[in-house]
């Protein structure tokens, strides 16, 4: 044990004396939260399942052939050959699903909290340029094993966005990469997921932690905007004061965050070894299957589109993604506790259970 | 929040006693190994190229016929993915070797002036009768392949001899 310790503290040491990694080390972890902040660590798990997907997706990468010809094969060949190919794509498909819906709730917390208030604007706007990437990750990867779901579920989910006005057409276009779904939509959709999305996320996942890092935890106990109660870099660590309101970071919160991704692998293995990804019969062009429908996540959309005029079931969501995305300018309201915010809690709420009812109709209509 | 983790304000005379600490440390340990191990053997295992089953032809692959291989010809043709040179000489009749040349891998072919089988890289040259080197560097001799004919037909089996 103090032969462990002495051999670890050398090791510390020789690249201390060198590149001063003691100094970074204290800088990004060492810094204090809010005793009151309740983050039930979405975000964290949000970005676990992220780590889970560059692992898995590098490994499915390495059989997967991205033509027409060979995909539905190759992911055949995964499943069935390949020692756990099932397994390396039970969970991507899995991990997929579950970060989108970590990443939904992680902003619905965000939101009900009032965390995107001043003076965290950008991180907001940065969070929601992470869920749209993160939902353009799935509809892109969606296509990718070629079977019927995948064919006629891009269908139609390019159709949707041809249904845009003005640039409808263009845009259809522009994702199929010619008029139809054929080898050069598939080529373009796996590199979109492969290269373009991960990248993207990576450098916007690196700014909202360094804005994370750099303003530290909103306190929902925080009274208004005007009111941030602990401005970083501002408080003596050392005071009873402070101690009484302020948590180190380091090990307490990093402690429950791994405990909360041990948790979710555990769910992730269970959930892929139960319910492996399927796959249907390969794409065929020629014949639509019956109950084509997108995943549960576009669901709301599709039964939009069913119910109300095209113009307006296409329209209303993107309008309501600009106002999202510039919610923090919108809401003047400094107040934090949600008892004092009822219009935005108002709005918030009707418009949740209008996604959920038809998420639901959707489902069973 | 648990607010009880916070080592650095334990009370020096409140510290737990050592076993209880290494304890701790030991299941830390196991915690942190049987974690990579659980996550690596899944991974290592994929990676590791799933064998083929040969039988997938079952057995026997069609060539060609004698009239397209004549005597004093021969030819290199995919059997099962491998190159395997069939060869038709007045001494052995019809016969089939692996056309993978035994020195460094380069594809050997029926050379019709000197009626042999020649490996181009580095003049190897084998007989087209047992397969055996007859100069060059190749050290080992073609392995054959078993050979039959029905009709005007040459099957080839698709396992080695």
């Amino acid at each position: 044990m103090e032969a462990q310790d002495s051999r670890s503290r050398r090791i510390w040491n020789w690249f201390e004396v060198r590149y001063r990694v003691g100094t970074v080390a204290n800088a990004m972890v060492h810094v204090k939260i809010p005793r009151s902040a309740r983050t039930f660590y979405f975000g964290g798990i949000t970005m676990f399942f992220f780590m889970v997907q560059v692992i898995t997706g590098v490994l499915l990468v390495i059989y997967y052939q991205p033509t027409p010809d060979a995909a539905y094969g190759s992911i055949l060949f995964i499943m069935n050959e390949v020692s756990f190919g099932w397994l390396i794509r039970s969970v991507h498909s899995w991990s997929a699903n579950l970060m989108i819906l970590f990443c939904v709730l992680h902003l619905l917390r965000v939101f009900f909290q009032g965390a995107y208030k001043r003076p965290r604007e950008v991180t907001w706007g940065v969070g929601f340029a992470l869920l749209a990437l993160t939902l353009l990750f799935g509809f892109t990867g969606y296509l990718l094993p070629w079977d019927q779901r995948a064919y006629w579920a891009t269908t139609v989910g390019t159709e949707i966005a041809g249904a845009l006005p003005i640039v409808g057409s263009a845009l259809d276009l522009l994702l199929r990469g010619g008029s139809d779904i054929t080898a050069r939509t598939l080529s373009r959709f796996f590199g979109v997921h492969v290269l373009v999305l991960p990248l993207s996320v990576l450098l916007f996942l690196v700014l909202h932690l360094t804005m994370v890092h750099q303003q530290g935890l909103a306190d929902p106990k925080r009274e208004n905007v005007n009111d941030e109660t602990l401005p970083p870099g501002d408080f003596n660590p050392g005071s009873p004061e402070s101690k009484r309101q302020l948590l180190p970071f380091f090990p307490n919160y990093i402690l429950d965050e791994i405990i909360a991704w041990y948790i979710m692998l555990a769910a992730l293995i269970v959930l892929a070894s139960l319910f492996p990804a399927g796959l249907e019969e390969a794409a065929n062009p020629l014949s639509t299957p019956a109950h084509t429908k997108p995943e549960w996540y576009f669901l709301f959309l599709y039964q939009g589109l069913k119910v109300i005029p095209r113009i307006v079931g296409v329209t209303l969501p993107i309008v309501a993604a600009v106002v999202l995305l510039f919610l923090p300018f919108l809401d003047r309201n400094p107040y934090i506790a949600a008892r004092r915010r009822p219009i935005a809690i108002g709005l918030g709420v009707i418009s949740l259970v209008g996604i959920i009812s038809f998420t639901i109709w959707g489902r069973f209509s | 929040m648990n607010q009880q983790r916070q080592p650095d304000e334990m009370p020096q005379t409140q510290a737990p006693d050592p076993g209880r600490r290494q304890f701790i440390t030991y299941l830390l340990g196991f915690s942190v190994v049987a974690t990579v191990v659980g996550v690596a053997t899944p991974i290592a295992g994929y990676l590791w190229p799933p064998i083929r089953s040969s039988s997938d032809t079952g057995g026997r692959v069609p060539v060609g016929t004698t009239t397209e291989i004549p005597v004093g010809h021969g030819e290199v043709v995919a059997v099962d993915d491998k190159p395997v040179v069939v060869v038709n000489t007045e001494q052995g009749g019809i016969k089939a070797y692996s056309a993978i040349c035994t020195h460094l891998g380069c594809i050997s072919k029926w050379d019709p002036q000197r009626q042999v089988i020649l490996c181009p890289c580095h003049d190897g040259r084998f007989n087209p009768v047992n397969g055996a080197v007859i100069s060059g560097p190749p050290p080992t001799p073609l392995p054959a392949y078993q050979v039959s004919v029905e009709g005007d037909t040459i099957f080839v089996s698709d396992s080695q001899a």
